[in-house]
């Protein structure tokens, strides 16, 4: 039996039956209907939630551009007055960078990266479950902002003292902060997950250089992510922290800075656009190569390019401060290395211009929406490279030449190639093909547009219109200009329409499409179409970095079960775990089925946020606890538990599975996600370094309030802890399980001790946290490890009585390992505290 | 034949010279304006104008060069080559157009661009320069002059400064971020409080020029004008002593007609707005020597017969949120005499 | 050979990111460093670019060159002995390593006619 319809499988006409192993891992992948719905674990579901939530934020921002472009096509219009015209600019901005931006192109990688790298889901999937929960209900409450006209008016980087509660006063910059965060965790569990899911779980044989180069762009996107996103985090908990209870972080009354909240929010902020930029060029790079009918030229400098660009691209961000005072020589350094970002960006340029060189290309729809691309984004690069010169950036910092900048590089960059990628994609997502000519005038309306808006915009701002004016007077000759650009924008909307009405129509009207219409080398385009939920009937083993090219019945084989991992007799959703540098098979590793723990704990936390929004602590504090608590429950079915995988039993020759193993991906998981704890705990350091050195009303106490021997003895009792901790994992390495449950409690309790021990330390240094923001920042120190060491003391505690249920032993040592990384990272960052807060105080003096 | 196409492309040329010559006129027309970036007045200005236009070619050079080599790969003929050529060719377009093209732009920019900042710091010269600090309120200007002869002067909303000599500005904010920016004399700063940041401009010439505040304060960012003018030193010096307390005094006291306006400025105003002689209130701009200003409200409006009162009545309207009260309380009568008495503020 | 050795090996993909890492701990070592010190003992302006500020900052400065150029020479090497994954592995570190070196240079090089602190 054959299917057709809308579907286009590998199998053809003339494959008998994979369709009794089909039904099989369709009962155990399958996604449930109806309420069930929301427990969809599975990364294609998700993704395509993600990319359609996205798709409807960027309906949003876009109609606040278009109230804005309408107010700014004549002088002297207020129809909106000044306060909801700053709603509306500063809202367009983050709901286009943070609910747009940054969850659509996740959506696309958790999407697509598994398809690409062989594997049938995600390394973590109530992970990423949780991850959209978490968009959806921040981007809620941040959007009904707008409707209760309590936006956030600042502007979309929320500088302070502007944003405080003294000018700010009103609900609008913590609908921000709060709503922001709480969006911002499901950037950070995608960032883990995907870093996790392409060095662990590619297919067999799919060395680190044998992956496409798409998995290499979104795995330095995901580690920008954990290690950018961080610094925003502190920033925002700190500004709310200051709003909300009055510690002066940022005022400099009581000893703060304004310019800490710039630093904070550019350091995640430069990389931010880096983040949104690396993606977009993926799918740049994985799209030429397929319409040039040949491989890559440079795939090794591709890999280079990126790594560089990530990299760089964190000690940029000055650039956006060039005018707030910084001394010259620090901000040529900062100049500089703005400048030298243009070399990896132009490398990935010429790679591209060189394989369509030596290629064949044909100019079909997507390649038409990349030479879009190519156009607006150097466009946009070259202007960035101009505003990289500090005297250059002090006349235009702050206009409309900026704004122009900025709209070239994120619609050039990341717009255009997620069009093209979207109409790449699409056969693959519903198994048919769009509309030549809507995609056609689609495109043509939007190019045009988007240049008729924005190119005029670098000249109003080089004849001096600033930016986030809410009108401006007749006579400066900006008038004719301005009224260009906001036709022009009417222009764009119409031809974005048209794409997103061919998009939409597709799904219905679109001609079904035959497999691999595009005659892809990837592996993506060896699912059927759309893809089954469990992705492939077997596993392949990759030779090569094109595996459909080199082996075009490669579909049909995987399909018929011929490869690896076609069994579903266990009852458990499989998939290989392999090295990360050679693509060995190392494990099976055993996903978690669909389940309510990420819904759950998603609602505890958004009524957290609503609760802090609106002030009433006590229930967001029970709300926090029903989180924690669901959030362990979560983690309390995993590994041997019988919800998960309680019967180790693996076909024979098989390797085992990743529980019972000591070295899973929950270890990586632990240790990606401390990489972001760590980024968080150094820009905590910085913020404490920065206020000492550089507040301008800094004042420090002659002798430091904490108590040095409490800390000490707190440190001691954590060090004893580890101590224990290292020598039960090694143990159990060794497969000895002696005393594990007993260790475990007495590690326990050595880490309640740490927790009371620092908390008499706080509670006797009688903080005046809201005088001093030399006190409120100890204070939010101390709490860092009051949290920390609790958690850690809970996780050990679970584990004994885990020990006690028998699903952690010598026979599934799996999860002690990881939490010893807790510990570990703890140990770590309580001395460094000490001896940031508690000793160099008293060795340098104030 | 060939006769029809000589023909041809000439009024082709022809036809395209005269509206190519018209809009580099209007272009260079165009970039003229009070706050135009591109129409310098100073030293400073004019060397960022000049690496823009330099830095304009170049990356149209690039952007052209770059897409037409793009394009051109869709419509040429298939060529046959080996894997060696493949690799050779491939090198030389990543080298040569990823690493040495940028490499070199970026180092020329660089070795431009450095000096050419250093001209708007204020680093010592061998005669220390005016300072004239300038301070950022929501949504107005509070200028003071410090150095000047005889004590200090303070102003609002109105920068004279001293033409063809190196003037240094000293800026803070009050509330919030502002920032301080004269576009065609050099480059803008930030008014941040609790910090006093320093830039250094110099008009060349006589003149009036616009400025705006250049980070966004709130919602009356937008009607946040600065009136500058550069005028001779003499002329400087002259209305700098014009404003000294002791003549601004003078003025207010000594007027006997206003005795009422005065009586109801003390009641209402004195508490937030100084006039020389009168009164010390600091929350909003001096109005010592109002009736000697431009323009009202931070740019509002032009300050003619009546503008006071006007202001006075309608300020919520003109510029909704501004942080003077709205006076609805008070009798009109009183208004028209407040204003009919500031106006005469003239030193 | 124990992890961390292997993962010392020039051929391990870890030399990608140690390259760009060692860059960015010289940034911070000298935005940072520069920072305190004009925070805590400015130079006269009048000494232009001749203070120990500068010297001090180049110096680092020549440090992190040599230690990433003697890195860039050990991958080059290293590439040339093997083949197919490791050699692809040290080709890429090697190239990192090199960038990383003359992104030291180029960002460095305002050091030596800027004066600080102004």
């Amino acid at each position: 039996m054959t299917t057709i319809n809308r579907e286009a499988t590998p199998e053809g006409d003339n494959i008998k039956g994979p369709n009794q192993l089909h039904n099989d891992l369709h009962d155990i992948w399958g996604n449930p209907r109806g309420l069930k719905a929301l427990t969809i674990v599975n990364h294609t579901t998700l993704g395509l939630r993600f990319m359609v939530t996205g798709m409807v934020f960027f309906l949003i921002g876009g109609l606040l551009a278009m109230l804005v472009r309408t107010q700014l096509a004549l002088p002297d219009q207020d129809f909106m007055s000044p306060d909801i015209y700053s709603q509306v600019t500063t809202m367009h901005g983050t709901v286009m960078m943070f609910l747009f931006a940054i969850p659509m192109l996740e959506g696309l990688a958790i999407y697509m990266i598994p398809k690409m790298i062989g594997a049938r889901d995600l390394v973590c999937p109530r992970l990423t479950s949780l991850g959209y929960w978490c968009y959806l209900f921040g981007g809620i409450i941040l959007s009904f902002s707008l409707v209760l006209e309590m936006a956030p008016d600042s502007g979309w980087f929320m500088y302070t003292p502007l944003s405080s509660s003294e000018y700010s006063p009103g609900l609008g910059s913590d609908f921000w902060l709060l709503g922001i965060t709480f969006v911002e965790i499901s950037a950070l569990s995608a960032g883990v997950e995907l870093v996790v899911s392409i060095l662990r779980t590619r297919t067999q044989g799919m060395a680190l250089h044998k992956m496409p180069l798409f998995a290499w762009y979104i795995l330095a996107m995901a580690l920008m992510i954990v290690v950018g996103f961080p610094p925003l985090i502190l920033g925002s908990i700190l500004l709310e922290l200051e709003r909300a209870v009055g510690m002066p972080f940022f005022e400099v009354a009581g000893g703060g800075d304004p310019i800490l909240w710039q630093h904070l929010f550019w350091l995640f902020g430069h990389p931010e656009v880096y983040i949104i930029f690396l993606p977009a060029a993926g799918i740049v790079s994985t799209l030429i190569p397929v319409f040039a009918g040949r491989p890559i030229v440079g795939y090794g400098w591709v890999v280079f390019a990126i790594t560089v660009t990530g990299f760089i691209s964190f000690g940029l961000w000055v650039h956006h401060m060039f005018t707030v005072g910084i001394p010259q020589l620090a901000q040529a350094f900062f100049s500089a290395a703005s400048m030298l970002v243009a070399v990896p960006t132009a490398i990935q340029v010429f790679v591209w211009l060189a394989t369509l060189w030596l290629g064949k290309p044909k100019m079909k729809l997507p390649m038409l929406w990349i030479v879009g691309f190519l156009i607006i984004f150097v466009c946009g690069g070259l202007t960035g490279v101009m505003l990289a010169l500090v005297p250059f950036n002090w006349q235009v910092h702050d206009t409309h030449f900026v704004v122009a900048h900025m709209h070239y590089v994120l619609v050039g960059g990341m717009f255009f190639p997620l069009i093209a990628g979207l109409y790449y994609w699409l056969p693959l997502f519903s198994g048919r093909m769009p509309s030549e000519t809507l995609g056609k005038w689609g495109f043509w309306l939007t190019f045009l547009g988007f240049n008729g808006t924005f190119l005029i915009m670098h000249w109003t701002g080089l004849l001096g219109m600033p930016r986030r004016v809410y009108s401006y007077e007749t006579g400066m000759g900006w008038d004719i200009f301005n009224l260009l650009s906001s036709m022009s924008s009417f222009i764009m909307s119409a031809g974005i329409a048209m794409v997103l009405l061919d998009f939409a129509l597709h799904f219905r009207f679109g001609k079904p499409a035959k497999h691999n219409p595009w005659n892809a080398d990837t592996l993506e385009w060896a699912n059927s179409m759309p893809p089954s939920a469990y992705n492939f009937v077997s596993l392949p083993k990759i030779e090569t970095r094109h595996p459909l090219w080199d082996d075009p019945n490669l579909p049909r084989t995987m399909a018929e079960g011929q490869h690896s991992l076609a069994v579903a007799t266990h009852g458990r959703r499989e998939m290989w775990g392999t090295d990360p540098l050679t693509g060995k098979v190392r494990e099976i590793i055993h996903l978690p089925g669909n389940s309510w723990w990420p819904l759950f704990a998603a609602m505890a936390l958004a009524v957290v946020c609503v609760s802090l929004l609106t002030r009433l602590y006590p229930l967001a504090g029970i709300a926090v606890v029903v989180a924690g608590l669901f959030l362990l429950r979560w983690s309390w079915e995993n590994g041997a538990h019988p919800k998960a995988a309680p019967d180790a039993e693996v076909a024979p020759g098989d390797p085992p599975l990743h529980s019972r193993t000591m070295d899973g991906p929950g270890l990586w998981a632990m240790s990606i996600t401390l990489l972001a704890n760590g980024s968080f705990f150094l820009s905590y350091l910085f913020g404490w370094f920065y206020l000492w050195t550089v507040s301008p009303e800094w004042r420090m106490p002659e002798t430091s309030p904490l108590s040095l021997v409490g800390l000490i003895l707190a440190g001691v009792a954590l060090t004893a802890g580890v101590v224990i901790l290292e020598k039960l994992v090694r143990g159990l390495r060794q497969g000895k399980d002696a005393g594990l449950a007993v260790g475990m409690y007495s590690i326990s309790a050595l880490g309640f001790v740490q927790v009371a021990v620092t908390l008499w330390v706080l509670l006797s240094a009688d903080l005046a946290v809201t005088e001093t923001s030399h006190d409120a920042i100890i204070m939010v120190g101390l709490a860092y490890a009051l949290l920390h060491g609790g958690l850690g003391a809970v996780l050990t505690l679970l584990q004994g009585l885990r020990v006690g249920y028998g699903f952690v032993g010598a026979h599934a040592p799996f999860e002690p390992a990881v939490v010893a990384q807790w510990w570990r990272y703890n140990l770590v960052t309580f001395w460094i505290l000490v001896g940031a807060l508690a000793v160099l105080p008293r060795v340098i003096g104030s | 034949m060939r006769l029809i196409i000589q023909r041809l492309t000439q009024q082709r040329v022809n036809s395209l010279g005269t509206p190519l010559a018209l809009s580099v006129g209007l272009l260079l027309a165009g970039c003229a304006g009070d706050k135009s970036i591109l129409d310098p007045a100073g030293q400073a200005a004019r060397d960022v104008v000049m690496i823009w236009w330099v830095m304009l070619g170049f990356g149209t050079v690039v952007l052209v060069l770059v897409t037409a080599f793009w394009l051109y790969t869709f419509k040429r003929k298939e060529v046959i080559r080996t894997p060696a050529e493949e690799r050779t060719i491939a090198r030389r377009w990543i080298i040569g157009g990823g690493i040495v093209l940028p490499v070199a732009s970026i180092t020329a920019l660089l070795a431009f661009g450095v000096p050419t900042g250093q001209r708007l710091l204020p680093l010592p010269l061998a005669e220390p320069p005016e300072v004239i600090e300038v301070i950022g309120h929501q949504w107005w200007w509070e200028v003071r002059y410090p150095g000047a002869e005889g004590g200090e002067v303070v102003t609002s909303n109105q920068l004279i400064m001293p033409a063809g000599e190196p003037v240094d500005f000293h800026v803070t904010g009050a509330d919030v971020i502002h920032a301080f920016w004269v576009p065609r004399l050099g480059g803008k700063i930030d008014m941040i409080p609790g910090r006093v940041n320093k830039i250094r401009l110099e008009a060349d010439e006589p003149a009036v020029f616009g400025a705006q505040c250049a980070e966004f304060c709130g919602a009356q960012h937008a009607q946040m004008q600065l009136y500058v003018e550069a005028v001779e030193r003499d002329e400087y010096d002259a209305w700098l002593a014009a404003r000294q307390t002791e003549a601004l005094s003078s003025l207010a006291a000594n007027d006997q007609q206003h005795e009422t306006a005065r009586e109801a400025f003390m009641t209402h105003c004195a508490s937030c707005h100084r006039v020389a002689g009168l009164s010390s209130g600091e929350e909003g701009p001096d109005l010592s020597d109002l009736g000697s200003r431009t323009s009202l409200g931070a740019g509002i409006m032009a300050m003619e017969e009546g503008a006071v009162t006007h202001w006075l009545k309608h300020h919520q309207r003109l510029k909704p949120g501004n942080k003077m009260p709205p006076h609805d309380d008070i009798e009109t009568a009183t208004l028209e005499s407040l204003g009919a008495w500031l106006e005469t503020l003239t030193p | 050979m124990s992890i961390t050795m292997q993962r010392l090996n020039l051929t391990h993909p870890l030399h990608f990111v140690i390259g760009l890492t060692l860059w960015c701990i010289w940034f911070v070592a000298v935005y940072g460093g520069h920072a305190v010190a004009c925070s805590v003992a400015p130079p006269a302006p009048e000494q232009g670019v001749f203070t120990l500020v500068n010297v001090m900052l180049l110096a680092v400065s020549i440090a992190a060159i040599a230690l990433l150029a003697a890195l860039t020479v050990g991958c080059c090497r290293m590439a040339k002995r093997h083949e197919g994954r490791l050699r692809f592995n040290a080709t890429v570190s090697a190239g990192l390593y090199l960038f990383s070196t003359l992104g030291v240079v180029f960002a460095a090089m305002p050091i030596m006619g800027i004066p600080p602190c102004l």
